[in-house]
């Protein structure tokens, strides 16, 4: 257990992480794997070296703290991670928990959503040497806690937030997500909720489709119904949400069987209350 | 509706001081033909309460009319000529109601005393309904000056609300505290640099309340502060952040609200570096054209970014502070194309050099 602390920096603004870096270096068992200065770098270097701590800033460009927390999901629960990540090399051992997270940011608004996520501290910029300390030892029983237990579960860890709650965190409570963000490997997508054409289920994932591309991402479709505005995103069929703004029209093919027609021809499944919804929808 | 019947409680008052105003009057006609008091207030109560509503009507003969300057004389005539008209209405009301009385009490009055009774009415009736008027008047413009008061404590409010909203716009803790952070990590890595930091931002703060202090500042004041405050910038988002400037020497003399391109530029900063994996190149470009004033502040945006509906707190504000400004061409006009965003400001442009004849278009 004498082992060094890895850790990861993420902070779009360099001297940020000189700071951290300047401050990390009185402290023995920590050793920094990395510098990343914005989401897509964040999640890749996460998946790849597996550090123990990550300190994250929240606004960055493209994907935010809370969004780069979401895709690391997979990374939780082993079972769905080894389907995910089996492009990413694995360095830590077979199990290895999610990283403890240290927020670092210069708004206070976003400590309540930290905390959803479970983050370890949330540290206000600017902060002192002592503070960051601070910050470091609750880390340190944390993961303690968690390597005394069976990985999750044990003292001192609460149970991983689900996937629905850091989908929330991510996009703030009390709105809309206005886009979602995708892994694919080592890949982030990033797609504006107004591409999405429809969203379909398939086992444990959703597959979204955007024109012409498809991507999965693990997710139940509920989940990612409930994130998206409903007066734009209708779930037509339990296996199915459309963007409303993508149909034609709705056809009739039998008695209580009936299709939406996509403006590019696709046709999609309507159950009865999926029916009864659109007719809400458009009423 | 005239304010005096607008409500119940007026009306009634109304109506008892014109029943009052019946008591001389049956004095005087009782002194001219001998008769019962109770002939002579039959008679002069109605009529008088009558009469206060003809007067009344006065008020918006008084509005139509406004007494100012070289209309006085009209108002005037008007005045008079509908005064006649009040009076005749009165005696002929009064012929009637004093033809009514006489069947009903008894002894009646001659005709010849209802004729006297009525020439009292018809001199009596021109200066009431005068008074009537000049009392209108005097109301009319209390009320006009009382407005006028709230007028200017309202656009007082407005434009200091304005004011303190941009000023706090201007002193945006997020920016301190990322600042404050910046300075922190300099202390250890670059102490030379830390000071000049700590020079740059008091610089900036000091600047912020001087000008936020003043009804109106030259462009290139403004852009000074706008250059302290992308200098500070710069030191967080390193080569992420560019700035490229056009600004003309005629541009830059014109007088602006103060404090009001400083928050696009903020904005600019906020999406188009902050937001943007590369960053890239904030533009300002501001020149004279003929009677206005252009200034235009461009970003990059990130073209994975959701358009926005609406717009942000930031150009609300600007938007308000120019309607306070009282301009009106001033004009700002936001728009996103391709990659780019920009927002272009155009004001009349006051002071500065004029420009020579053959130079305008």
């Amino acid at each position: 257990m004498a082992d060094a602390l890895r850790v990861l920096l993420v902070d779009d603004e360099a001297p940020a992480r000189s700071l951290l870096r300047e401050y990390l270096g009185a402290h023995a068992d920590v050793v920094v794997v990395g510098e990343c200065a914005n989401g897509f770098e964040a999640v890749k270097a996460i998946g790849e070296q597996r550090p123990d701590i990550v300190f994250l800033d929240v606004q960055m460009p493209k994907l935010d703290g809370f969004e780069v927390l979401e895709l690391l999901e997979p990374y939780t629960a082993p079972a769905a991670s080894a389907a995910t990540d089996s492009a990413v090399p694995r360095q830590g051992s077979a199990g290895a928990a999610r990283p403890a997270v240290i927020f670092c940011t210069a708004y206070d608004e976003y400590a309540l959503r930290a905390f959803e996520v479970h983050a370890v501290d949330y540290l206000l910029k600017p902060f002192g040497r002592e503070r960051l300390a601070e910050a470091l030892a609750r880390a340190r029983s944390r993961l303690a806690g968690a390597a005394g237990g069976a990985h999750a579960g044990g003292p001192g860890e609460p149970p991983a937030p689900g996937g629905a709650a850091l989908a929330a965190a991510a996009r703030g409570a009390g709105r809309y997500a206005e886009r979602v963000v995708v892994r694919d490997g080592a890949q982030v997508h990033v797609i504006p909720t107004e591409r999405l054409d429809y969203v379909e289920a398939q086992d444990d994932y959703v597959a979204i489709h955007e024109g012409e591309r498809t991507h999965l991402k693990h997710q139940a479709l509920a989940e990612l119904a409930e994130s998206l505005d409903p007066s734009r995103f209708v779930r037509i069929h339990r296996s199915f949400l459309v963007n409303v703004e993508r149909v034609a029209r709705l056809e009739l093919l039998a008695k209580d069987q009936r299709v939406v027609v996509l403006r590019d021809g696709r046709q999609l499944p309507v159950s009865r209350s999926g029916h009864e919804r659109l007719r809400e929808q458009w009423s | 509706m005239h304010p005096l019947l607008a409500r119940p409680a007026r009306l009634l008052l109304v109506v008892a001081t014109a029943a009052l105003l019946g008591v001389p009057l049956a004095w005087l006609l009782r002194l001219l033909e001998p008769r019962s008091w109770l002939a002579a207030l039959a008679f002069a109560v109605p009529m008088q309460v009558f009469y206060s509503f003809i007067v009344l009507s006065a008020w918006w003969v008084c509005r139509r009319h406004p007494i100012s300057g070289d209309t006085i004389g009209k108002a005037v005539l008007a005045q008079i000529a509908t005064a006649t008209q009040a009076s005749a209405v009165w005696v002929g009301l009064g012929a009637f109601w004093a033809v009514t009385l006489s069947h009903w009490l008894h002894p009646g009055l001659s005709r010849v005393a209802i004729l006297r009774d009525l020439t009292v009415l018809l001199a009596a009736g021109i200066p009431l309904y005068l008074s009537s008027a000049a009392a209108h008047y005097l109301f009319l413009a209390f009320e006009a000056s009382h407005a006028a008061e709230r007028r200017v404590l309202e656009t007082e409010v407005t434009a200091r609300e304005a004011e303190l909203r941009a000023l706090r716009a201007q002193l945006n803790p997020h920016f301190l505290f990322n600042s404050l952070n910046s300075i922190n990590a300099l202390v250890g890595s670059d102490p030379e640099g830390a000071r000049r930091m700590c020079e740059g931002l008091g610089d900036f703060l000091r600047r912020t309340l001087a000008l936020g202090a003043r009804d109106d500042v030259t462009l290139g004041e403004e852009l000074v502060l706008v250059e302290r405050y992308l200098n500070i910038e710069q030191l967080r988002f390193g080569e992420r952040l560019r700035v490229e400037r056009v600004v003309e020497p005629a541009a830059a003399d014109c007088r602006v609200p103060p404090l009001l391109l400083q928050p696009l530029v903020e904005n600019a900063v906020k999406h188009g570096i902050q937001d943007c994996l590369a960053g890239g190149v904030i533009r300002i470009d501001a020149r004279r054209e003929g009677t206005s004033l252009r200034v235009a502040v461009e970003n990059p945006v990130d073209p994975d970014a959701p358009s926005r509906v609406g717009e942000g707190v930031g150009l609300q504000n600007v938007r308000r502070r120019l309607e306070v400004f009282g301009a009106r061409e001033a004009r700002l006009s936001a728009q996103r194309s391709g990659d780019v965003f920009r927002v272009t400001l155009t004001l009349p442009a006051i002071g500065g050099a004029e420009l020579p004849e053959a130079a305008r278009g």
